[in-house]
């Protein structure tokens, strides 16, 4: 699934940048992001881990506990859609998730 | 309050909801306020905001952020009224104690729904803020605000034992 249709509205971008040419930067891959929040149960998010991802236990108890203790943690990457898909179905499971490019900049 | 058995559980025979009747008058009820807030209108408020979270956080992908709410939001309310469904129905009259693996991760989707909604209704936060906040907080709390913190409570018990459930048997068998 890809969202790239066209908007309704054209907002001012003043900083759009070369960066955005630069095909290191396009190629970088997206990392989708868990985040802390005070409703999800630990144990919870460790099972939506497994369950989606596929992961350990072990695993996804050490990104849940990261979560919990850092504020955030990487639980998966790839190209957009992919990324798109898995925060779709974080959202699913009502985590708070988001996706970003990764990079040294913007890395959890 | 003394209990019979865990609310679910897995067993040779598979999943299991023990809830009696008037716990599971109770979910049913909340899961259609939940689903009736699915299909409101309302305007985006806090509750709305968990519900449909945004997916980038970046500026420059403003028209991405849109795509996705425009999108996968409908996407995103038809799953979680399919769950809903399903745990309305098994939850019903014909109530049937021996429940499927997809009854049970119906249950976990449409229970953490509820759950997300009164969280964010009950501004609900992390233990470790609770030293900041206590003496802030004392004065805003009612009977009612406990009433709800103790169904919040319960309900995250009743999640707590279904995720137990399914975890026990996934080690028993393929996911």
């Amino acid at each position: 699934m890809t969202l790239v249709a066209a908007g309704p509205t054209i907002v001012e971008r003043p900083e759009v940048d070369e960066e955005t040419q630069d095909s290191t930067y396009i190629d970088r891959p997206w990392v989708v992001l868990v985040w802390n929040d005070p409703i999800n149960l630990m144990s919870y998010v460790t099972f939506v881990l497994q369950k989606l991802f596929g992961y350990s236990l072990e695993k996804a108890t050490q990104l849940m506990l990261d979560v919990h203790e850092k504020g955030k943690a990487v639980v998966s990457s790839g190209n957009r859609e992919k990324a798109e898909m898995d925060v779709y179905r974080l959202h699913e499971h009502g985590l708070w998730a988001t996706m970003q490019k990764d990079g040294p900049k913007e890395s959890a | 309050m003394a209990r019979r058995s865990l609310p679910f559980d897995f067993t040779r025979r598979g999943y299991r909801c023990n809830l009696d009747s008037d716990e599971r008058h109770l979910v049913r009820r909340l899961i259609g306020e939940v689903s009736a807030l699915l299909t409101s209108t309302v305007a985006d408020d806090p509750k709305m905001k968990r519900l449909f979270p945004p997916a980038y956080l970046d500026d420059a992908e403003r028209e991405a952020e849109s795509d996705y709410q425009q999108y996968m939001r409908e996407e995103l309310v038809a799953s979680r009224l399919d769950s809903i469904l399903r745990v309305d129905t098994f939850l019903a009259d014909e109530f049937n104690a021996q429940i499927t693996a997809e009854d049970l991760d119906a249950f976990t989707a449409a229970l953490n729904g509820v759950r997300l909604v009164l969280g964010t209704l009950l501004d609900v936060h992390d233990d470790a803020d609770d030293d900041d906040h206590d003496d802030d907080r004392a004065s805003l709390h009612s009977d009612v605000h406990d009433d709800e913190m103790n169904l919040y409570n319960y309900l995250s018990w009743l999640l707590e034992s279904a995720v137990a459930a399914r975890m026990k048997g996934w080690d028993s068998k393929d996911r």
